[in-house]
Formats: C-alpha cells, structure tokens, sequence
C-alpha cells in the first residue's frame, strides 16, 4: 500500500502523522527562540564587558581646538595594543578620529544617526563587518565633554567570531536535546493514540462477530463516548433482524397463500383438458408443477433461514417426534407395507425446536420409505455430550461416490434410476441450520444410512 | 357413495366436486368449518375430504369434534401448509390420509377409493381374540375398548394370525403372507414388526413361540 492512500485510511495513521508534525513544529520554534534568547544573553554579556573597558576610556576624553578628540587615558587590556587582535577602540568627531593600535590603518565604520538614536546617550549595540575580514559586536555612544565643541562619537568593537562558534555549539546541543524529546513525544503519541483507538478495535471485532451470527449484540462496557455509537449500531441490527424476520415471514406467507390459488389454476387445466384443449392443459399444468417446485424451495430455505436464527434453541422430545412422523409415513402407500424398528430412549432430547426436528426426521423417513425393501431402522442415543440420530433402510442405496451429489440443492439421484432424492438436500440444509451435522453412511447389509449429529448445549452435559 | 367436501376456496371446491362427480360419486361442498362440522355430524358419508384453513372453525377441530361423537368415516385432509408438524397433528386428530396442496387429481381420487377400500367388502365386522378385537372394516384395532391405529403391514400382520389355526404363525408364513417371497433378513424386519406392535397394543397380546413363530393371546391373564 502506497503511504499516502495508507494515510488517507488509517484514522491511526493520520492521528500519528498530525502528531508528530504538531511536535515538530512546536519544538522548532521553542528551539529557535532558545537560541534567539542566548543569543541576545551572550551579546549583551559582552557588550557589557565592552562597556567595562570605555570606563577607561571615556573619563579622559575631550576635543581639542581643532575639533579633534583627544584621549589622555587608554584602556589598559592588551589586545588594544596588538594590530588585528580582535578588540578595538575609535573616537570620532567630523574633524578627525583616533583609534586602538589594534586597528592600525583601519578604521570602524561610523553607526548612523538613526542607530545612535537622538540624544546618542547610551550605549547601542549593533553587528557589521570590520577590519581584517573580522564580523565585529559594535557599541557605540555619543558624548558631548565640552558643550561648546562637536561631540565624540565613541565605539568598542570585538571580534564576533567566538560568540558565533559559542552559538553554534548551543544550537547544535539544543537540536539534538530537541530531537530527542521530540522522539519520546512522538512515542507518547502512538501509545496514546493506541490506547484511544483501542475501543474502536474492540468495536470492530464485535461487529465481526455480528456479521457472522446476526444474533449477536455489540456489547454494552463501551467507554462513555462511544456508546451512544454501541447503541445505534445495536439498535440497527434489531431494526434489520426483525426486518428480516418480517420478510420471511411474509416469504411464507406469500409461498403458503400461493398454493391455494395454484390449486384452483389446476382446476382450470382440467376443465380446459374436459374440453378438449389438451396443449393448454398441458402447458399449464407443467407452470404449476414448476411453481410448486419453487414455492417448496423457497419455503425450505424460509425454514432454515429461522432456524439459523433462533437464539435459544429449543429441546425437542426425540421419541415423540418420530412416533408421530412414523405414524403419518406409515399410511402413505410407500410407508403403509414397511416395518419400522425404533430404538431412541424415552426422555431423549435434541437441541433444536420440535417442529425443525420434524422437518428432517420427515424428510429423511419418507425419503427413506420411499427406498426401503421391508424395513426402516431409526435409533438415537448420546455419544460423547453429542445427540445421534441414524436413519437407515434396506433399499438399494447409493454409491458413496454420489453422497455429496445426493446432498446438494435439487441433486435428485432419482431422475437416473433408484436412488434417494431432494428430502436428503432439504434435510442437510436444516440440520445445518440448527447447528448439526448430516453424513451419509453405508450399512454393511446394503441401503442407505443417513446420520445426524447435533452439539448438546453446555448446560445439558 | 356420499363424499362430504370442505373446502372454502370456489374453484378447488368445485372442481374436486366435479372430479368425485365423474368418478361416479355423489358429492357434496361445504365451504366453512361450522356448516362441515354439522353436516359430517348429522348427515351420513363414505368419507370426507377436509381442507385445514377454513372460516369459522378450522379443519383440525372439526375433525376432532367428529370423531369425540363417534363419526368414523375416512377423512383425507388437504393442507396449503404442507409441514410435518402439521401431518403428525392431523393424523394424531384422527385423519386417514393428507395430501398438500396443491395437489394432482387423479392421485387425490386414487387415495380417496384406496380409504373406501379398506372400509367396504369386509363382512364381518370385528374379530375379537383375548383383549384384542380386530375391526376388519377400518382395518384397526383396539385392545380393551382403546383404539389403536395400525399400518396396512400391522394389520395384515395381525389378521395373518387371527385366522391360523392354533393362532400360531411361523416366520417364513409370515413373511411369505406379508413380501410374497421369504428372503433370509425378513426375519429382521418382522421382528421390527412385532416390537414396534407390541409397543401399540401392549406387551401380552402377542407372544414369540421360539423356533415356531409367533401367535396372538388368547385367554386375557
């Protein structure tokens, strides 16, 4: 993933990203006014000490007649002595000027007027280039010895150099010091943003869950300012469920209200095939035979789509269940000449609703009927906290090759010849749905064995 | 022979009407549950046809009302809702057969004479032996006044055993009378047969006579 359109998805990212720009540049400007402050700290130290050595100066300055100043006392520090020491002196009237010996032939600049200010009493400070190549600290001051003649414009200048390499080692050790706190801030940052986003992540594993089984609810020991989010969202999914449910209960209501009318249309056919009209009778009759199909799809899918959704599921009682399957398969001419051998105790439970029990055991026997030679085998028992059903009979069977054929949505082994046809898919869709497992099995003495496993619920181990 | 139809959708009722009609029955429509009820209660039929979502009075408790006062005809019951727990409650009401719907004539007419079979040509009516009495007729059974419903194999089982001399019969008779051929694992299903029957009707009305086969009691213990 490209960073940027990683930024552009990740709250986190971003959240980071803000972070330590926000960091960045707070710390670059409290690092520059650090260094503005010892700068100014620095050059007044000096201009100070400057000052210290124009005491020596100032006390024996005057102008002589020709306007000329005139120094009687020299400030005594060396470096005024020796030629481009780095310290320096110069007296100025527009007559003339005298200077340190440090100057030589060089002379400092004169500071303008608006530098200087109006009265020019105290001291200014101010940097320019010098001799000998030099970047010089100025101060300078105007005094007035004789009110009658022109007045002394005075400056002390030193060499800027030291001051600047103190500087530069100043900011060097604040950036890196800057550096440093701006790495632990940023840290900070992530964990604090980790932990921020924490509940979201929490939030997104729920919801997860939610996708997977709509019965399930975000919960609800979300932080204060995300539960009114929890609480929406919640509402949602019971706003969707029960839309849901709506639907397929009007699904089945709409497929259960259509066979009605799907009878009377096969009224007409056969009052059109009375008189005569045998194509059209035809025709409609294989509409309806198609439309049956679909509805009985359509109602099958309803049933495990509730199924799949029932929280609670239900204890069905096994025995009673299939006595009274048993008894309406034994009147169908397919069931009335088989004998049934059932071996569930009484008091057998499985954990689904007693009407989705019948749905399968209903399928599966009359299916099974419909292959049976003479017999019908049914048992039930508890292996290892699991419910197991097996249906078998006597009947050819199928091969095993052909099992999952046999299980699929509208795969009817029959259509080739005696097999086991569509209940096995419906069967399967419904187990499934209520959280069991079908498997097909051949017993060693032929027929098919149909098994059914389901889960017992925690608290029935 | 006189069919009592319910059913309240126009069309299907008289269609059924007209089919029965051709098939040589006498058939009469009623369209709500209350009318079906009194109709079945007062009038004499072969046997009823019943659809289940009727107004008034629904299917089911029509039934149920007619076989409290003792009316014993046939009853197929046609049902839009097709479920299982639907056909296990009509059965349990006393209904003979069900078919959903919608459903193919000729199969409907088929099933219907199949219920007017078992009740007509079978003259005399009950066979009683020990505390079991065979009704020929509805081809069911009651074992001391309660009635017990039985598959067409149950009763061919036991009316096999009713009529042997010594009222013992051996398995491969048995199995003979009931698949028409004997076939070595047949005396697994009729062992089925028996326990299943036994379960119906009572431990001690049939016994298994080792190495013989199997008889009904006679003497009530």
């Amino acid at each position: 993933m490209k960073p940027s359109a990683f930024l552009a998805r990740s709250i986190h990212g971003r959240l980071i990203l803000g972070a330590a720009l926000a960091i960045l540049l707070a710390l670059g400007i409290a690092g520059s006014g650090l260094v503005w402050l010892f700068q100014r700290h620095i050059e007044q130290r000096e201009a100070f000490s400057l000052e210290a050595k124009a005491k020596e100066l100032l006390p024996g300055l005057h102008v002589d007649a020709a306007g000329k100043p005139v120094a009687e006392t020299r400030p005594s520090d060396g470096r005024f002595w020796r030629p481009a020491s780095g310290l320096y002196w110069q007296a100025s009237t527009p007559a003339g000027a005298i200077h340190s010996r440090s100057l030589w032939d060089q002379s400092l600049a004169l500071p303008s007027e608006v530098t200087l200010g109006t009265t020019g009493e105290s001291w200014h400070l101010r940097h320019s280039d010098g001799p000998f190549r030099h970047g010089l600290i100025i101060i300078a001051r105007q005094i007035r010895p004789d009110p009658a003649r022109a007045p002394i414009i005075v400056q002390f200048a030193t060499d800027d150099q030291p001051l600047a390499m103190l500087l530069d080692e100043f900011r060097l050790e604040t950036a890196l010091a800057l550096c440093l706190l701006w790495l632990v801030l940023v840290l900070a940052a992530v964990v604090q943003i980790r932990l921020g986003l924490r509940p979201f992540r929490r939030v997104g594993a729920e919801l997860d869950r939610l996708r997977r089984n709509p019965a399930e609810r975000l919960s609800t020991d979300h932080p204060r300012e995300i539960a009114p989010l929890i609480e929406a969202i919640n509402a949602l999914a019971d706003a969707r469920a029960a839309d849901l449910e709506r639907a397929r209960r009007r699904a089945a209501d709409l497929a259960h209200g259509l066979k009605t009318p799907l009878a009377a249309l096969a009224a007409q056919s056969r009052r059109a095939r009375a008189e005569g009209a045998t194509q059209a009778a035809d025709a409609i009759d294989r509409t309806i035979a198609v439309a049956q199909a679909t509805l009985e799809a359509e109602l099958a899918r309803a049933r495990s789509a509730i199924a799949r959704e029932r929280e609670a599921p239900a204890q069905a009682d096994v025995a009673q269940i299939i006595e009274g399957v048993v008894s309406v398969v034994e009147r169908t001419d397919a069931g009335g000449m088989l004998a049934f051998d059932i071996d569930v105790p009484v008091g057998l439970e499985a954990p689904l609703s007693p009407g989705d029990l019948a749905e399968i055991l209903g399928a599966l026997i009359e299916n099974a009927a419909k292959y049976a030679r003479r017999r019908i085998m049914i048992s039930g028992r508890v292996e290892a906290s699991t419910v197991v059903l097996r249906i078998g009979d006597d009947g050819l069977g199928i091969d095993s090759e052909r099992f999952s054929q046999a299980l699929l949505r509208g795969g009817r082994l029959d259509e080739s010849g005696p097999g086991h046809g569509m209940g096995l898919s419906i069967a399967a869709d419904l187990v499934m749905a209520t959280g069991g497992m079908l498997s097909l099995g051949q017993p060693p003495l032929g027929g098919l064995s149909v098994e059914l496993r389901w889960p017992m619920a925690e608290g029935e181990r | 022979m006189r069919i009592l139809i319910v059913e309240d959708d126009p069309d299907v009722g008289d269609d059924l009407a007209a089919a029965l009609t051709q098939a040589g029955f006498v058939a009469d429509v009623v369209r709500d549950g209350s009318t079906a009820w009194f109709q079945g209660d007062t009038e004499d039929y072969a046997a009823a046809i019943l659809d289940l979502g009727l107004p008034q009075l629904d299917g089911l408790s029509v039934l149920r009302r007619w076989r409290a006062n003792g009316r014993g005809f046939p009853v197929l019951i046609l049902s839009a809702r097709g479920d299982w727990t639907e056909k296990v409650e009509g059965i349990q009401a006393g209904a003979d057969d069900y078919m959903a719907k919608p459903f193919v004539m000729e199969e409907l007419v088929a099933r219907l004479r199949g219920l007017l079979r078992r009740v007509a040509g079978h003259i005399s009516p009950t066979i009683t032996i020990g505390k079991l009495a065979l009704d020929t007729v509805r081809m069911a059974a009651s074992v001391e006044g309660r009635a017990v419903s039985l598959s067409p194999l149950e009763y061919r089982f036991l009316d096999l055993l009713c009529h042997q001399p010594g009222r013992v019969a051996a398995t491969h008779l048995i199995a003979e009378h009931l698949y028409g051929t004997c076939e070595s694992d047949d005396t697994n299903a009729i062992e089925a047969l028996v326990t299943r029957l036994r379960r119906k009707v009572g431990p001690d009305i049939i016994t298994t006579r080792r190495g013989l086969g199997y008889a009904l009691v006679e003497e009530s213990a």
